[in-house]
Protein backbone atom coordinates (compact mmCIF):
# COMPACT_ATOMS: atom_id res chain seq x y z
CA UNK A 1 0.00 0.00 0.00
CA UNK A 2 1.56 3.54 -1.00
CA UNK A 3 1.27 4.97 2.28
CA UNK A 4 1.61 8.79 1.01
CA UNK A 5 -2.46 8.46 0.53
CA UNK A 6 -5.02 8.28 2.79
CA UNK A 7 -6.82 4.69 3.24
CA UNK A 8 -8.68 4.47 0.14
CA UNK A 9 -7.49 7.60 -1.28
CA UNK A 10 -10.35 9.73 -0.25
CA UNK A 11 -10.11 11.89 2.91
CA UNK A 12 -12.68 10.67 5.52
CA UNK A 13 -14.77 13.85 5.30
CA UNK A 14 -15.15 13.18 1.60
CA UNK A 15 -15.89 9.34 2.40
CA UNK A 16 -18.69 10.83 5.10
CA UNK A 17 -20.57 12.81 3.08
CA UNK A 18 -20.63 9.75 -0.12
CA UNK A 19 -21.97 7.48 3.10
CA UNK A 20 -24.35 9.47 4.17
CA UNK A 21 -25.96 9.94 0.41
CA UNK A 22 -25.75 6.49 0.31
CA UNK A 23 -27.60 5.58 3.20
CA UNK A 24 -30.19 8.15 1.94
CA UNK A 25 -30.26 6.43 -1.15
CA UNK A 26 -30.74 3.32 -0.26
CA UNK A 27 -33.81 5.12 1.57
CA UNK A 28 -35.97 6.50 -0.78
CA UNK A 29 -34.75 4.15 -3.97
CA UNK A 30 -34.28 5.83 -7.54
CA UNK A 31 -34.29 9.40 -6.13
CA UNK A 32 -31.10 11.13 -7.53
CA UNK A 33 -29.01 12.02 -4.31
CA UNK A 34 -26.59 15.23 -5.01
CA UNK A 35 -23.64 14.88 -3.38
CA UNK A 36 -20.11 16.94 -3.86
CA UNK A 37 -18.36 15.05 -6.46
CA UNK A 38 -14.18 15.29 -5.82
CA UNK A 39 -11.30 14.85 -8.26
CA UNK A 40 -9.78 12.42 -8.73
CA UNK A 41 -6.27 11.40 -10.18
CA UNK A 42 -7.77 9.30 -12.96
CA UNK A 43 -8.32 9.87 -16.44
CA UNK A 44 -12.10 10.77 -17.78
CA UNK A 45 -14.82 8.12 -19.05
CA UNK A 46 -13.25 6.02 -16.10
CA UNK A 47 -16.36 6.77 -14.30
CA UNK A 48 -15.48 8.70 -11.03
CA UNK A 49 -18.64 8.42 -9.58
CA UNK A 50 -18.55 4.32 -9.23
CA UNK A 51 -14.90 4.71 -8.12
CA UNK A 52 -16.05 7.33 -5.43
CA UNK A 53 -18.66 5.17 -4.15
CA UNK A 54 -16.38 2.28 -4.34
CA UNK A 55 -13.80 4.00 -2.35
CA UNK A 56 -15.92 5.02 0.34
CA UNK A 57 -17.66 1.92 0.82
CA UNK A 58 -14.49 -0.80 0.77
CA UNK A 59 -12.65 -2.50 3.65
CA UNK A 60 -9.96 -4.59 4.65
CA UNK A 61 -12.45 -7.39 4.89
CA UNK A 62 -13.48 -6.81 1.04
CA UNK A 63 -12.75 -8.32 -2.19
CA UNK A 64 -13.08 -6.48 -5.12
CA UNK A 65 -14.11 -7.67 -8.61
CA UNK A 66 -14.14 -4.66 -11.54
CA UNK A 67 -15.73 -5.33 -14.63
CA UNK A 68 -16.37 -2.95 -18.05
CA UNK A 69 -18.20 -4.19 -20.97
CA UNK A 70 -18.34 -7.67 -19.24
CA UNK A 71 -14.77 -8.08 -19.27
CA UNK A 72 -12.60 -8.25 -15.73
CA UNK A 73 -9.45 -7.96 -18.30
CA UNK A 74 -10.23 -4.74 -20.00
CA UNK A 75 -7.33 -1.63 -19.63
CA UNK A 76 -10.18 -0.04 -17.65
CA UNK A 77 -11.17 -2.86 -15.13
CA UNK A 78 -7.61 -2.83 -14.58
CA UNK A 79 -6.41 -0.24 -13.94
CA UNK A 80 -9.25 0.42 -11.57
CA UNK A 81 -8.05 -2.15 -9.98
CA UNK A 82 -4.64 -1.69 -10.00
CA UNK A 83 -6.00 2.19 -8.58
CA UNK A 84 -7.59 0.56 -5.70
CA UNK A 85 -5.56 -2.15 -4.72
CA UNK A 86 -2.91 0.56 -4.43
CA UNK A 87 -4.45 2.76 -2.07
CA UNK A 88 -6.38 -0.13 0.31
CA UNK A 89 -4.32 -3.61 -0.68
CA UNK A 90 -8.00 -5.41 -1.20
CA UNK A 91 -7.81 -8.52 -2.61
CA UNK A 92 -8.95 -8.53 -6.16
CA UNK A 93 -11.20 -11.02 -8.12
CA UNK A 94 -12.69 -12.56 -11.54
CA UNK A 95 -15.12 -14.66 -9.41
CA UNK A 96 -18.31 -13.05 -9.32
CA UNK A 97 -19.15 -15.23 -6.23
CA UNK A 98 -15.82 -14.51 -4.30
CA UNK A 99 -16.18 -10.81 -4.76
CA UNK A 100 -18.12 -8.75 -2.09
CA UNK A 101 -17.91 -5.32 -3.78
CA UNK A 102 -18.38 -5.36 -7.57
CA UNK A 103 -17.81 -2.64 -9.70
CA UNK A 104 -18.74 -2.10 -13.41
CA UNK A 105 -19.43 -0.17 -16.05
CA UNK A 106 -22.50 -1.44 -19.04
CA UNK A 107 -22.91 -4.97 -17.64
CA UNK A 108 -24.47 -6.96 -14.15
CA UNK A 109 -23.05 -10.16 -14.01
CA UNK A 110 -25.08 -13.38 -15.51
CA UNK A 111 -24.71 -15.04 -11.95
CA UNK A 112 -27.35 -13.91 -9.56
CA UNK A 113 -25.75 -12.30 -7.12
CA UNK A 114 -26.67 -12.42 -3.29
CA UNK A 115 -27.48 -10.93 -0.29
CA UNK A 116 -24.31 -9.22 0.78
CA UNK A 117 -23.01 -8.33 -2.42
CA UNK A 118 -22.90 -4.43 -3.65
CA UNK A 119 -23.06 -3.84 -6.97
CA UNK A 120 -21.33 -0.07 -7.86
CA UNK A 121 -22.81 0.88 -11.73
CA UNK A 122 -20.87 3.94 -13.27
CA UNK A 123 -23.08 6.67 -14.48
CA UNK A 124 -22.55 9.16 -17.28
CA UNK A 125 -25.70 10.51 -17.33
CA UNK A 126 -28.25 9.60 -14.35
CA UNK A 127 -31.16 11.79 -15.31
CA UNK A 128 -33.61 9.23 -17.09
CA UNK A 129 -35.71 12.78 -18.31
CA UNK A 130 -33.08 13.88 -19.86
CA UNK A 131 -33.86 13.05 -23.26
CA UNK A 132 -37.25 14.69 -23.26
CA UNK A 133 -36.20 18.06 -21.09
CA UNK A 134 -32.74 19.21 -21.18
CA UNK A 135 -33.02 21.75 -18.35
CA UNK A 136 -32.15 20.32 -15.06
CA UNK A 137 -34.34 22.67 -12.66
CA UNK A 138 -37.35 21.53 -14.84
CA UNK A 139 -36.17 17.75 -14.31
CA UNK A 140 -36.27 18.37 -11.00
CA UNK A 141 -39.65 19.44 -10.53
CA UNK A 142 -40.66 16.48 -12.96
CA UNK A 143 -39.81 13.72 -10.65
CA UNK A 144 -40.98 16.21 -7.26
CA UNK A 145 -44.47 16.08 -8.97
CA UNK A 146 -44.38 12.71 -10.64
CA UNK A 147 -45.00 14.00 -13.75
CA UNK A 148 -43.37 11.48 -16.11
CA UNK A 149 -45.95 11.85 -19.29
CA UNK A 150 -43.45 13.85 -21.43
CA UNK A 151 -41.26 10.82 -21.10
CA UNK A 152 -44.68 8.20 -21.45
CA UNK A 153 -45.37 10.56 -24.59
CA UNK A 154 -41.94 10.32 -26.06
CA UNK A 155 -42.20 6.15 -25.83
CA UNK A 156 -45.15 6.39 -27.50
CA UNK A 157 -44.31 8.20 -30.00
CA UNK A 158 -40.97 6.14 -30.52
CA UNK A 159 -43.74 2.91 -30.58
CA UNK A 160 -45.90 4.55 -33.81
CA UNK A 161 -43.00 5.80 -35.78
CA UNK A 162 -40.73 2.82 -35.51
CA UNK A 163 -43.05 -0.14 -34.24
CA UNK A 164 -41.01 -0.49 -31.26
CA UNK A 165 -39.19 1.26 -28.11
CA UNK A 166 -36.10 2.48 -30.02
CA UNK A 167 -33.93 2.99 -26.80
CA UNK A 168 -31.72 0.45 -26.59
CA UNK A 169 -29.84 0.80 -23.51
CA UNK A 170 -30.42 3.41 -20.47
CA UNK A 171 -33.91 1.85 -21.01
CA UNK A 172 -35.76 3.74 -18.00
CA UNK A 173 -37.36 1.75 -15.25
CA UNK A 174 -39.74 2.93 -12.35
CA UNK A 175 -38.40 2.01 -9.22
CA UNK A 176 -41.50 1.50 -6.36
CA UNK A 177 -43.97 3.14 -8.88
CA UNK A 178 -42.63 6.55 -7.61
CA UNK A 179 -39.61 7.14 -9.07
CA UNK A 180 -38.26 6.86 -12.89
CA UNK A 181 -34.79 5.72 -12.94
CA UNK A 182 -32.14 5.08 -15.39
CA UNK A 183 -30.57 2.18 -14.85
CA UNK A 184 -26.79 2.98 -16.27
CA UNK A 185 -26.18 1.89 -19.59
CA UNK A 186 -26.61 -1.52 -19.30
CA UNK A 187 -28.77 -3.38 -22.04
CA UNK A 188 -32.32 -4.01 -21.74
CA UNK A 189 -31.29 -7.42 -21.10
CA UNK A 190 -29.82 -6.57 -17.49
CA UNK A 191 -32.71 -4.67 -16.94
CA UNK A 192 -34.96 -7.76 -14.69
CA UNK A 193 -31.76 -8.45 -12.88
CA UNK A 194 -33.03 -5.08 -10.83
CA UNK A 195 -36.16 -6.07 -10.06
CA UNK A 196 -36.42 -7.88 -6.61
CA UNK A 197 -32.64 -8.55 -6.62
CA UNK A 198 -31.40 -10.18 -3.32
CA UNK A 199 -27.98 -7.80 -3.65
CA UNK A 200 -27.89 -4.18 -3.04
CA UNK A 201 -26.99 -1.80 -6.06
CA UNK A 202 -25.57 1.64 -6.05
CA UNK A 203 -25.08 3.91 -8.85
CA UNK A 204 -22.84 7.10 -8.90
CA UNK A 205 -22.07 9.48 -11.30
CA UNK A 206 -19.10 11.39 -10.72
CA UNK A 207 -19.92 14.81 -13.21
CA UNK A 208 -23.09 15.62 -12.44
CA UNK A 209 -22.35 14.98 -8.59
CA UNK A 210 -25.45 12.04 -8.19
CA UNK A 211 -25.77 8.84 -6.11
CA UNK A 212 -28.98 6.36 -6.68
CA UNK A 213 -29.98 2.93 -5.23
CA UNK A 214 -32.20 0.38 -5.59
CA UNK A 215 -32.07 -2.22 -2.17
CA UNK A 216 -32.55 -6.08 -2.36
CA UNK A 217 -36.72 -6.87 -2.59
CA UNK A 218 -37.11 -3.94 -4.56
CA UNK A 219 -39.56 -3.16 -7.07
CA UNK A 220 -38.27 -2.22 -10.37
CA UNK A 221 -40.29 -2.20 -13.50
CA UNK A 222 -39.14 -1.05 -16.92
CA UNK A 223 -41.35 1.06 -19.34
CA UNK A 224 -43.93 -0.41 -21.11
CA UNK A 225 -47.61 -0.22 -22.44
CA UNK A 226 -50.40 -2.53 -21.50
CA UNK A 227 -50.49 -3.92 -24.83
CA UNK A 228 -47.04 -3.39 -25.79
CA UNK A 229 -44.38 -5.35 -23.17
CA UNK A 230 -41.07 -4.59 -22.75
CA UNK A 231 -38.64 -6.97 -24.29
CA UNK A 232 -35.48 -8.06 -23.81
CA UNK A 233 -32.64 -8.39 -26.86
CA UNK A 234 -33.59 -11.54 -28.08
CA UNK A 235 -30.47 -13.72 -29.05
CA UNK A 236 -32.80 -16.74 -30.17
CA UNK A 237 -31.16 -19.20 -32.22
CA UNK A 238 -28.05 -18.01 -31.16
CA UNK A 239 -24.73 -19.33 -28.67
CA UNK A 240 -21.59 -18.51 -27.14
CA UNK A 241 -18.82 -19.83 -29.94
CA UNK A 242 -16.75 -20.52 -26.93
CA UNK A 243 -18.87 -21.78 -24.07
CA UNK A 244 -22.08 -22.73 -25.92
CA UNK A 245 -24.61 -20.55 -24.17
CA UNK A 246 -27.81 -19.58 -25.66
CA UNK A 247 -29.42 -17.93 -22.34
CA UNK A 248 -26.40 -14.80 -21.90
CA UNK A 249 -25.84 -11.25 -23.42
CA UNK A 250 -24.33 -12.14 -26.84
CA UNK A 251 -21.73 -9.81 -28.24
CA UNK A 252 -21.71 -9.49 -31.64
CA UNK A 253 -17.60 -9.78 -33.23
CA UNK A 254 -17.04 -9.51 -36.21
CA UNK A 255 -13.70 -10.73 -38.07
CA UNK A 256 -12.46 -8.29 -40.82
CA UNK A 257 -9.86 -11.39 -42.10
CA UNK A 258 -12.38 -13.44 -43.17
CA UNK A 259 -15.31 -12.22 -43.17
CA UNK A 260 -16.65 -13.75 -40.42
CA UNK A 261 -19.57 -12.90 -37.68
CA UNK A 262 -19.87 -14.84 -34.40
CA UNK A 263 -21.17 -14.34 -31.09
CA UNK A 264 -19.43 -14.45 -27.55
CA UNK A 265 -20.32 -14.13 -24.30
CA UNK A 266 -20.51 -10.56 -22.75
CA UNK A 267 -19.68 -11.66 -19.48
CA UNK A 268 -15.98 -13.64 -19.57
CA UNK A 269 -15.67 -14.48 -16.36
CA UNK A 270 -18.79 -16.26 -16.97
CA UNK A 271 -18.02 -17.31 -20.02
CA UNK A 272 -15.09 -18.98 -18.56
CA UNK A 273 -16.37 -20.70 -15.50
CA UNK A 274 -18.80 -22.32 -18.27
CA UNK A 275 -16.19 -23.63 -20.22
CA UNK A 276 -14.37 -25.16 -16.83
CA UNK A 277 -17.25 -27.12 -16.06
CA UNK A 278 -17.44 -28.50 -19.57
CA UNK A 279 -13.81 -29.64 -19.43
CA UNK A 280 -13.74 -31.07 -16.07
CA UNK B 1 -1.01 8.50 40.99
CA UNK B 2 -2.23 10.66 38.62
CA UNK B 3 -5.57 10.65 37.67
CA UNK B 4 -6.79 10.43 33.52
CA UNK B 5 -8.28 14.03 32.54
CA UNK B 6 -9.42 13.58 28.84
CA UNK B 7 -11.53 10.67 28.28
CA UNK B 8 -9.90 8.29 26.04
CA UNK B 9 -11.27 5.88 23.43
CA UNK B 10 -9.63 3.68 20.55
CA UNK B 11 -12.31 3.92 17.53
CA UNK B 12 -10.16 4.33 14.71
CA UNK B 13 -11.33 6.92 12.51
CA UNK B 14 -10.87 5.16 9.39
CA UNK B 15 -11.56 1.64 9.72
CA UNK B 16 -14.09 1.61 12.39
CA UNK B 17 -15.96 3.82 10.56
CA UNK B 18 -15.81 1.81 7.54
CA UNK B 19 -16.80 -1.34 9.46
CA UNK B 20 -20.00 0.52 11.05
CA UNK B 21 -21.04 2.37 7.85
CA UNK B 22 -20.86 -1.16 6.20
CA UNK B 23 -22.93 -2.74 9.09
CA UNK B 24 -25.22 0.93 8.86
CA UNK B 25 -25.54 -0.07 5.44
CA UNK B 26 -26.11 -3.55 5.55
CA UNK B 27 -29.17 -2.43 8.60
CA UNK B 28 -30.70 0.08 6.03
CA UNK B 29 -30.79 -2.22 3.12
CA UNK B 30 -31.90 -5.16 4.76
CA UNK B 31 -35.01 -4.31 7.49
CA UNK B 32 -35.58 -6.07 10.12
CA UNK B 33 -31.92 -7.97 9.82
CA UNK B 34 -30.37 -6.92 12.95
CA UNK B 35 -26.27 -6.19 12.75
CA UNK B 36 -23.76 -6.37 15.64
CA UNK B 37 -22.11 -3.22 16.28
CA UNK B 38 -20.90 -4.18 19.76
CA UNK B 39 -17.11 -4.69 18.95
CA UNK B 40 -17.19 -1.63 17.26
CA UNK B 41 -19.15 0.60 20.56
CA UNK B 42 -17.25 -1.17 22.85
CA UNK B 43 -14.20 0.97 21.92
CA UNK B 44 -16.17 3.95 23.15
CA UNK B 45 -16.81 5.36 26.56
CA UNK B 46 -19.91 6.98 28.44
CA UNK B 47 -23.18 5.59 28.68
CA UNK B 48 -24.69 5.45 24.60
CA UNK B 49 -21.65 4.35 23.21
CA UNK B 50 -23.72 2.51 20.43
CA UNK B 51 -25.15 6.40 19.97
CA UNK B 52 -21.89 7.30 19.59
CA UNK B 53 -20.31 4.97 17.27
CA UNK B 54 -22.83 6.02 14.65
CA UNK B 55 -22.60 9.56 15.65
CA UNK B 56 -18.56 9.16 14.96
CA UNK B 57 -18.70 6.97 11.68
CA UNK B 58 -21.76 9.76 10.21
CA UNK B 59 -20.95 13.03 11.46
CA UNK B 60 -18.74 15.59 11.21
CA UNK B 61 -18.47 19.94 10.84
CA UNK B 62 -21.15 19.70 7.67
CA UNK B 63 -24.17 18.49 9.76
CA UNK B 64 -25.95 19.81 12.93
CA UNK B 65 -27.30 17.44 15.52
CA UNK B 66 -30.33 16.91 18.34
CA UNK B 67 -30.14 15.20 21.53
CA UNK B 68 -32.84 13.60 23.69
CA UNK B 69 -31.99 13.02 27.17
CA UNK B 70 -28.44 13.09 27.44
CA UNK B 71 -26.17 16.55 27.85
CA UNK B 72 -22.97 14.35 28.14
CA UNK B 73 -23.56 12.65 25.28
CA UNK B 74 -24.41 15.84 23.28
CA UNK B 75 -21.22 17.44 24.59
CA UNK B 76 -19.13 14.41 23.13
CA UNK B 77 -20.28 14.29 19.88
CA UNK B 78 -19.63 17.82 19.28
CA UNK B 79 -16.26 17.53 20.77
CA UNK B 80 -15.31 14.73 19.06
CA UNK B 81 -17.03 15.02 15.57
CA UNK B 82 -17.43 18.90 15.38
CA UNK B 83 -20.58 18.89 13.64
CA UNK B 84 -22.90 21.55 15.40
CA UNK B 85 -26.06 21.41 18.08
CA UNK B 86 -29.04 22.24 15.87
CA UNK B 87 -32.88 23.21 16.83
CA UNK B 88 -34.51 19.66 16.73
CA UNK B 89 -36.54 20.72 14.05
CA UNK B 90 -33.24 21.97 11.63
CA UNK B 91 -31.19 18.53 12.64
CA UNK B 92 -30.00 16.26 9.91
CA UNK B 93 -29.62 13.43 12.62
CA UNK B 94 -31.87 13.53 16.28
CA UNK B 95 -30.61 10.97 19.11
CA UNK B 96 -32.74 9.88 21.32
CA UNK B 97 -31.37 7.94 24.52
CA UNK B 98 -34.54 7.52 26.28
CA UNK B 99 -38.07 6.25 25.11
CA UNK B 100 -40.00 9.56 26.80
CA UNK B 101 -37.98 11.40 23.91
CA UNK B 102 -39.60 9.34 20.95
CA UNK B 103 -42.53 11.30 19.91
CA UNK B 104 -41.72 14.89 20.31
CA UNK B 105 -38.02 13.83 18.23
CA UNK B 106 -40.49 12.45 15.42
CA UNK B 107 -42.92 15.12 15.78
CA UNK B 108 -40.42 17.79 14.70
CA UNK B 109 -38.08 16.32 12.70
CA UNK B 110 -37.51 17.53 9.30
CA UNK B 111 -39.28 15.39 6.62
CA UNK B 112 -38.12 16.93 3.24
CA UNK B 113 -39.58 18.03 0.69
CA UNK B 114 -41.19 16.47 -2.25
CA UNK B 115 -38.00 17.93 -4.53
CA UNK B 116 -35.49 17.48 -1.90
CA UNK B 117 -36.76 14.39 0.07
CA UNK B 118 -32.95 13.63 1.43
CA UNK B 119 -33.12 17.13 3.32
CA UNK B 120 -34.68 15.24 6.01
CA UNK B 121 -33.58 14.08 9.81
CA UNK B 122 -32.42 10.70 11.03
CA UNK B 123 -33.68 10.01 14.21
CA UNK B 124 -31.48 7.08 16.06
CA UNK B 125 -32.79 5.88 18.80
CA UNK B 126 -31.37 4.04 21.72
CA UNK B 127 -33.68 1.28 22.68
CA UNK B 128 -33.29 -0.90 26.22
CA UNK B 129 -33.76 -4.34 23.90
CA UNK B 130 -36.12 -5.78 26.54
CA UNK B 131 -38.98 -7.26 23.58
CA UNK B 132 -42.34 -5.81 23.96
CA UNK B 133 -44.14 -7.82 21.65
CA UNK B 134 -43.85 -8.26 17.66
CA UNK B 135 -44.26 -6.62 14.73
CA UNK B 136 -44.76 -7.26 10.73
CA UNK B 137 -43.05 -4.87 8.28
CA UNK B 138 -42.70 -4.96 4.47
CA UNK B 139 -41.20 -2.51 2.23
CA UNK B 140 -38.32 -2.35 -0.23
CA UNK B 141 -35.52 -4.47 1.62
CA UNK B 142 -38.02 -6.88 3.10
CA UNK B 143 -38.62 -10.05 0.77
CA UNK B 144 -42.90 -9.99 1.48
CA UNK B 145 -43.73 -9.48 4.97
CA UNK B 146 -41.41 -10.11 7.93
CA UNK B 147 -42.36 -10.79 11.57
CA UNK B 148 -39.47 -9.62 14.20
CA UNK B 149 -39.44 -8.76 18.03
CA UNK B 150 -39.26 -5.65 18.64
CA UNK B 151 -38.45 -2.93 22.16
CA UNK B 152 -41.22 -0.33 23.24
CA UNK B 153 -38.84 2.12 22.15
CA UNK B 154 -39.55 0.63 18.51
CA UNK B 155 -43.06 0.26 18.62
CA UNK B 156 -43.83 3.79 19.95
CA UNK B 157 -41.42 5.31 16.68
CA UNK B 158 -42.91 3.76 14.31
CA UNK B 159 -46.65 4.06 15.41
CA UNK B 160 -45.70 8.00 16.06
CA UNK B 161 -43.75 8.10 12.43
CA UNK B 162 -47.02 6.59 11.13
CA UNK B 163 -49.35 8.96 12.50
CA UNK B 164 -47.40 11.90 10.71
CA UNK B 165 -48.89 10.67 7.29
CA UNK B 166 -45.94 11.94 5.69
CA UNK B 167 -46.25 12.31 1.73
CA UNK B 168 -43.80 10.11 0.44
CA UNK B 169 -41.04 10.66 -0.68
CA UNK B 170 -41.19 13.33 2.18
CA UNK B 171 -40.33 10.98 5.52
CA UNK B 172 -37.83 9.91 8.46
CA UNK B 173 -35.70 7.13 9.15
CA UNK B 174 -34.96 5.36 11.95
CA UNK B 175 -32.11 3.74 13.36
CA UNK B 176 -32.50 1.74 16.26
CA UNK B 177 -29.61 0.66 18.77
CA UNK B 178 -29.58 -1.44 21.85
CA UNK B 179 -26.96 -1.78 24.67
CA UNK B 180 -26.11 -5.31 23.76
CA UNK B 181 -25.08 -4.04 20.73
CA UNK B 182 -27.99 -4.19 18.61
CA UNK B 183 -28.60 -2.33 15.27
CA UNK B 184 -31.56 -2.16 13.45
CA UNK B 185 -33.06 0.87 10.55
CA UNK B 186 -36.29 1.10 9.40
CA UNK B 187 -36.24 3.56 6.59
CA UNK B 188 -39.32 5.36 5.31
CA UNK B 189 -40.90 3.13 2.54
CA UNK B 190 -41.30 0.03 5.20
CA UNK B 191 -44.16 -0.28 7.40
CA UNK B 192 -46.44 -2.13 9.95
CA UNK B 193 -48.65 -4.37 8.11
CA UNK B 194 -51.22 -6.03 10.06
ZN1 LIG C 1 -19.64 -18.03 -23.41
Amino acid sequence: MNSNYNYAFLDEGSKREIRRSVLKAVAIPGYQVPFGSRELPIGRGWGTGGIQLTLSLIGPADTLKVIDQGSDESVNAVNIKKFVGLCTDVETTNDTRKATLIQTRHRIPEIPLRNGQILVLQVPIPEPLRIVEPCEEATKKMHAEKDYAPMWLQLYESLVKYKKVTIPTEYPCMVEGRYMMNPSPIPKFDNPKLHRAECLYLFGAGREKKIYAIPPHTEVVSLAFDDIPFERESFAGKKCRLCGSENTYLDEIFDPQTGERFFQCSDTSYCQEVRRHVSE
Amino acid sequence: MTWQLTKKHNFDAVFDSQKLFRLLLEAISNPTRIVDIKEIADKLFGSYPELLAVAMTLLDNETGFSIYGSDSLSADIAALTLARREAVSAADFIFVCDKSGIQEAIEKAKYGTLAQPHKSATVVIQSDGAQAGSLTLSGPGIAGAVEIPVSQAVKDALACRAAQNYEYPQGIDLIFVSDKGELMAVPRLVKVVE
